[in-house]
């Protein structure tokens, strides 16, 4: 993100502090997005438990999760995100796919599961690659 | 009888079925038919850090209810939140006719027609039926964990109070339950925060489970909160396992006041027996 979206985005923020106040994860002694709002220089972007809960305070209506969203893609991933990604570009979904999920479900007595086409996943995703930062 | 189309997310399809099977057997007693959505694919939301092609994943499966004729019930925090504000996105012409044109390859179109709901706004909905159905009052002390993400941001869900929820815990009154505060009833699991740091996601959930050790059962509605506070408890260390509260999902709570046997809802022999012993 260039500087000037990023300034538009900051536009309305006063650096009151609300948002940082709420957030569990200056809550629990790290730095989230939250602290750059308070002008602080230490933080990452990816250190957010997404509760929403910094912009459902914020007082100017400043939407934190986009620049959140922004940063992150400029940030290098943890391990946690980037596994996820490879997951849904492979599968189409957040967690691997084999036959061990519908054992599962048989044992709990629920139906297997209809995945997602592969070649429907591609069509729909197409293009985009690990490690690729945006489209 | 009123029929829905089940998104349960990642997490509850492939590892917490467990979930499911207590929200299909609930609902089953309040007539209400769920149905699978046949090809769905995650809601999109781990995608959005990286690209704005997450809306395409939320269109996709939108558009799979649209095509069922049916609205969608979730039972995740977070898929209720992505699926709601992908809605929201696609009332942008230029996007919809973006993701339309993609969808097309499939013979699939978003057309906005489909509702998405969380489970704690649907069952806001059949509080009397609910009533009706409780037939063993739980003598039991309940913390109540909401699902935070489907409150959130307010501009696309208006049923409940944004930071203080209260519509899960008139749910969980229902039962019978004395419904407990706890200091860190508001706050995240911590659950998404896990996947970017561990120790900070496994010390959010010690600090709610700590601060609710005073109950007998902590109860959530999200595969989110499920997954840390109950599967990934024995990482917590000491703290979290204080008093052994059962974490339980709001269905199975809700189904042991139907007088449901704890099985058929899937709670497991440990908690079932720890429940029965705390109850008696």
């Amino acid at each position: 993100m260039s500087e000037r979206d990023l300034d538009a985005l900051l536009e309305d923020c006063t650096q009151c502090g609300l948002c940082r106040e709420v957030c569990i994860v200056e809550t629990l002694g790290a730095h989230s997005i939250t602290s750059l709002l308070c002008g602080e220089e230490q933080y990452s972007s990816w250190l957010c438990s997404s509760c929403w809960r910094c912009q459902e305070v914020c007082p100017q209506g400043v939407d934190i999760h986009a620049i959140i969203m922004e940063m992150r893609r400029e940030e290098e991933p943890p391990p946690g995100h980037e596994a996820n990604l490879v997951n849904v570009l492979s599968f189409g979904y957040a967690l691997p796919v084999d036959d061990s999920i519908d054992d599962l479900r048989h044992f709990h007595g629920l139906e297997a599961v209809e995945f997602m086409p592969q070649a429907w996943l591609k069509i729909l995703l197409e293009g985009l690659e690990v490690g690729a930062s945006g489209e | 009888m009123p029929r829905m189309a089940l998104f349960p997310g990642c997490l509850v399809l492939q590892r917490m079925p467990q979930y499911e099977k207590a929200t299909k057997r609930v609902l089953t007693e309040l007539d209400v038919h769920l149905e699978n959505i046949p090809h769905a694919a995650c809601c999109g939301a781990p995608l959005e850090s990286f690209t704005d092609r997450w809306l395409h994943l939320a269109a996709y499966n939108l558009a799979l209810a649209e095509r069922l004729g049916r609205d969608i019930l979730t039972l995740c925090g977070n898929c209720t939140n992505t699926l709601l504000r992908a809605q929201a996105a696609l009332d942008e012409p230029s996007l919809r006719s973006d993701v339309n044109e993609t969808l097309d390859e499939i013979g699939l179109r978003f057309e906005g027609s489909t509702t998405v709901k969380h489970l704690v706004e649907l069952l806001t909905g059949h509080v009397e039926d609910l009533r009706e159905k409780v037939t063993r009052e739980l003598s039991l002390r309940v913390a109540v964990t909401h699902p935070c993400q489907a409150f959130r941001p307010h501009e696309i869900s208006s049923f409940d109070d944004p930071l203080q929820p209260q519509a899960m815990r008139r749910i969980v009154e229902l039962t019978g339950a004395e419904v407990v505060d706890y200091d860190a009833e508001f706050d995240c699991c911590g659950s998404t925060l896990y996947l970017a740091d561990e120790g900070l996601g496994l010390e959010a959930g010690r600090r709610k489970l700590a601060s609710a050790a005073q109950a007998d059962v902590l109860v959530d509605a999200c595969g989110n909160c499920q997954l840390l506070l109950e599967r990934f408890r024995p990482g917590m260390g000491s703290g979290a396992g204080a008093g052994r509260t059962v974490v339980l999902t709001l269905p199975q709570l809700l189904g042991l006041a139907m007088g449901i046997d704890s099985g058929e809802l899937g709670i497991g022999p440990a908690s079932a027996r720890e429940l029965s012993r705390r109850s008696s």
